[in-house]
């Protein structure tokens, strides 16, 4: 009798402790902030890095926990984030795609689960998936630095592009751009075309061997700033850093002050920071009930060169 | 059945099911074929050039320029169309003027509204000032941002290959002439007297 009545005291005294931690842990979860991820392609270009931490910045000020996951240009890393994310609870992605086809199952897989996304920078092909879309307006902005680029050189010469990746809907965005007004001037003829995959070395490399087989270009056409730099570096090795104009795109610190010390003839001034901020605030305004967003909203550049470049600062700022 | 007449019906048979089963394309033409399925900017912007331009909404080139003058953040606000975030505005202006000068690049026409000035270019059609002007399409539309840009470059083909060459061929200062075109005015950065009307339709009197 007594050893059956000791043994209902332990299990009511268990059963108080289970009601004890799931009650306690259900009001410190309703008190936890919430959770933001922010899922960047590559951490190893300083564009994406000021994009990730910017995007972070903001949802922390916004009152959420935020963390950074870094993709590595890697869609299966990419994935692996998304079902570690998923899992964890999050409340929103701050999503920078590697992949504008690879990354819509990620996507999908978060819009089952109830996540919203937010593209920043790079889209995805595919509607109404992502919740929005924040990216550049690439294509105009290369429009842009297609017809400076013309007027430099006297709308005759040869040149080579590099393109980024080509899997990234922005590459051919800024090809497609600049070619839409380059390619109308027959006395300008691209002599190579080659991918560098928005990567500094690479482009170095790539550029050196182009060189040995087409010395005498006049300019170099980059799709983002990583590139523009490699290839100046390989115009460096080589010499031709007075005959060889470079032109870049994304507006990072390296390169705006290689267009101040007359290195870098150009680029297209994006805004990392802007970008960031936007989708953070989207996010928040999804965790706090709104769900009419725009499908895609592109965000106006500038080009920036060496007449105009006091008019601004690296990564968006304005002087 | 002998086995021979059996072997030889059954590889018939096998051969006819095999070469039905199994189709041989050259890959580009099938990626064409997607592409041309998915979506064909340059149809798009043809049928827009054949059916919308004459009834496009414009507004007149005098007016325009003297409301951008008083107040060009607010009128471009009201009138203007844009695309996302930032400081570009697209118009369609339409005008009656007389041919000034003829430069390389543009024409510089007279209004006859009110004397004021404005270019018309001939030479550097480039950007989105047509489609935005027009706002013939929502790039909400668009899986691939791409598909929305080919429509512009379509559009400039159009005007490049089309509506200039025979303008061009015809034309001498003092001539009398309709425009319709569009016009991108950035509200921080555009002067007035700088802006650049890529034209729809350009038509000298007789």
């Amino acid at each position: 009798m007594s050893k059956c009545n000791t043994s209902l005291r332990i299990k009511n005294i268990i059963l108080v402790f289970v009601a004890l931690a799931i009650f306690g842990c259900a009001n410190k979860k309703d008190n936890a902030p919430k959770k933001i991820a922010v899922v960047i392609s590559t951490l190893n270009n300083p564009w994406f890095l000021v994009l990730g931490e910017s995007a972070a910045e903001r949802a922390r000020e916004l009152g959420y926990e935020a963390t950074i996951f870094d993709s590595q240009n890697n869609t299966s890393k990419e994935a692996e984030h998304f079902e570690n994310l998923i899992a964890a609870g999050y409340s929103a992605i701050l999503f920078n795609p590697t992949d504008s086809e690879g990354s819509v199952s990620n996507v999908k897989r978060a819009k089952q689960a109830g996540v919203p996304t937010f593209c920043m920078d790079r889209e995805i092909n595919a509607l109404e998936v992502a919740t929005s879309q924040i990216i550049s307006d690439s294509f105009s902005g290369c429009v842009a630095l297609g017809e400076y680029f013309v007027r430099q050189l006297n709308k005759k010469g040869n040149y080579v592009e590099l393109l980024g990746l080509v899997g990234d809907n922005n590459t051919w965005n800024r090809s497609k751009g600049f070619h839409s007004v380059v390619d109308h001037f027959p006395e300008l003829k691209m002599v190579a075309q080659q991918s560098a995959d928005f990567d500094r070395s690479k482009a170095l490399e790539v550029l050196e061997s182009i060189l040995q087989s087409n010395p005498d270009i006049d300019a170099v056409f980059c799709g983002n700033d990583a590139m523009a730099m490699g290839a100046y570096q390989a115009l460096v090795a080589a010499g031709k850093t007075d005959s060889v104009m470079v032109f870049g795109f994304d507006g990072t610190e390296d390169v705006m002050n290689a267009i101040y010390d007359k290195r870098i003839k150009a680029t297209v001034m994006q805004s990392p920071k802007f970008m960031a901020k936007t989708a953070a605030e989207l996010a928040d305004q999804y965790i706090k009930g709104k769900r009419d967003f725009t499908a895609k909203t592109p965000i106006s550049v500038e080009v920036v060169t060496q007449e105009n470049i006091n008019e601004f600062g690296a990564y968006g700022s304005k002087n | 059945m002998k086995k021979p007449v059996k072997y030889l019906i059954t590889a018939l048979i096998l051969g006819f099911l095999v070469y039905n089963s199994v189709y041989i394309k050259d890959l580009d033409e099938v990626k064409k074929a997607q592409t041309d399925v998915t979506f064909n900017a340059k149809t798009y912007a043809s049928e827009f050039f054949d059916t919308k331009i004459e009834m496009l909404s414009s507004l007149n080139a005098s007016d325009f320029l003297n409301s951008l003058k008083t107040d060009v953040k607010g009128y471009s606000e009201a009138y203007g169309n844009k695309l996302g975030i930032g400081n570009d505005y697209y118009f369609i202006i339409d005008g009656k003027a007389t041919v000034l000068d003829i430069d390389e690049e543009f024409v510089v026409v007279e209004l006859h509204d009110d004397q004021q000035k404005i270019k018309i270019a001939t030479d550097f059609i480039f950007g989105n000032a047509i489609r935005e002007g027009a706002k013939m399409a929502n790039i909400g539309d668009y899986q691939n941002t791409m598909d929305y840009n080919t429509i512009s470059v379509e559009l400039n083909n159009i005007v490049r290959e089309t509506v200039v060459p025979p303008f061009i061929r015809k034309v001498k200062k003092g001539d009398q002439l309709y425009f319709k075109g569009a016009v991108k005015v950035n509200t921080k950065k555009s002067k007035i007297e700088q802006l650049t009307v890529i034209p729809l339709v350009l038509k000298i009197d007789k």
